[in-house]
């Protein structure tokens, strides 16, 4: 929902950072989004490739993003579950086939209560 | 010029790649405007409340009832986020209580640097008097505003009977962090199939020690539990 807020602040961090270490431009960025952190990669990487373009420092950084997969505690059998994150353009693929929702892998409950996840990191930069 | 990149800073770059390990969080201006808005409201001897909860939970219809009730006793002060409009302020004012309106300009929620702003501000309202409690109505969204952290000390999600009791399964993050679950209009409970239970399960999955009351500014069942948890939190 404020991807482009985020997006915004990541820069202003790269920015301070290129300044710190008296290099003249970012080349590559690695920043972790949690699953459940309510940033969605396509419209944060969106908003950071058009922002980006406001600064020569900037202008090149590609970046580079991580989502670890989900974690949640099953409601019905205790169980933790590793459910790999679908891709926004897989969304609708499972939607069509009725798989949207996540099931249990043990119990086959959707019960499901998420741990975590709720991280925003920037881990990595690389300049020059 | 340069002949590497075609730059115009030749002396003071240098091309050498350089990997910088950071693992910062990507809210770190956030995070520190925040702990400096905690320090500074601190400092006025108040306690600090964000509200936070969907369009139209009765955010501040509770803040005019509260109002009414403490105002003789406690120095209430009130910061309102909205992406648009003075309305929530007025009606903050017309109770006769200093009231600064935080207008995003179409943001989904409030952060601690825009908070700043408006302790400030709140704090020029007061000509110097202070405040005991200061409230901060945030945005209407079950999203976004749990991310931010914006100085206060205690965080309370409301959440309305007609909204459904799903909604800590629905929307965790938002419930998890809360330090108080304020069910309201709860005397539209004949009206709507909402469980009390479910909310105390679900939120109880969330975080054992959460805490859970339910009032309704309407009839004013409840107020009385909501009145005291203010007045034990106050540094008095
Ligand atoms: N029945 C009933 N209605 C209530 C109660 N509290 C608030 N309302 C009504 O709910 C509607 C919304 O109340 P507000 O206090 O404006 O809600 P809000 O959360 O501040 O709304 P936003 O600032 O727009 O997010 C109004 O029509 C209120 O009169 C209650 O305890 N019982
Ligand atoms: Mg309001
Ligand atoms: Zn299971
Ligand atoms: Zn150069
Ligand atoms: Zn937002
Ligand atoms: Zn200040």
């Amino acid at each position: 929902m404020h991807e482009l807020s985020l997006a915004q602040s990541l820069l202003e961090q790269l920015l301070e950072l290129a300044g710190k270490h008296q290099a003249a431009r970012v080349t590559r960025v690695v920043v972790t989004l949690g699953p459940f952190s309510g940033i969605v990669q396509d419209s944060f990487a969106f908003g950071f490739n058009i922002l980006k373009a406001e600064r020569p420092a900037t202008r090149d950084a590609v970046l580079d993003m991580e989502t670890p997969d989900p974690e949640y505690i099953c409601l019905e059998c205790n169980k933790v579950a590793l459910i790999p994150f679908p891709r926004q353009s897989e969304r609708l693929d499972l939607a069509r086939h009725g798989l949207a929702a996540r099931k249990c892998p043990w119990c086959g409950s959707n019960r499901l209560s998420p741990q975590g996840g709720t991280e925003l990191i920037l881990n990595q930069v690389e300049m020059e | 010029m340069c002949d590497t990149c075609g730059c115009q800073l030749h002396e003071h770059h240098h091309h050498d790649p350089k990997v910088v390990e950071v693992n910062q969080s990507l809210l770190a201006a956030n995070v520190q405007q925040a702990m400096s808005n905690r320090q500074h409201i601190e400092k006025m001897g108040a306690v600090a409340i964000n509200l936070i909860s969907s369009p139209g939970s009765g955010k501040t219809t509770l803040l005019e009832r509260t109002i009414e009730a403490m105002r003789d006793t406690v120095r209430i002060g009130v910061i309102e986020g909205d992406i648009e409009t003075e309305r929530d302020a007025e009606r903050i004012r017309a109770k006769g209580v200093p009231a600064v309106q935080l207008t995003t300009g179409g943001a989904c929620h409030l952060d601690a640097p825009l908070v700043h702003g408006g302790l400030h501000v709140l704090e020029h309202f007061a000509k110097g008097a202070g405040y005991d409690l200061i409230f901060i109505e945030n945005v209407g969204n079950l999203v976004c505003p749990a991310t931010f952290d914006l100085g206060e000390h205690i965080r309370v999600v409301l959440l309305s009977v007609p909204e459904g009791s799903d909604k800590p399964a629905k929307y965790p993050a938002t419930f998890k962090g809360a330090d108080l679950v304020l069910l309201t209009k709860v005397d539209l409970l004949p009206y709507f199939d909402f469980s009390m239970e479910e909310v105390r399960k679900e939120a109880g999955l969330l975080k054992p020690d959460l805490e859970l009351m339910a009032l309704s500014a309407t009839s004013g069942e409840g107020f009385d539990a909501w009145l005291s948890f203010l007045d034990r939190r106050l540094n008095r």
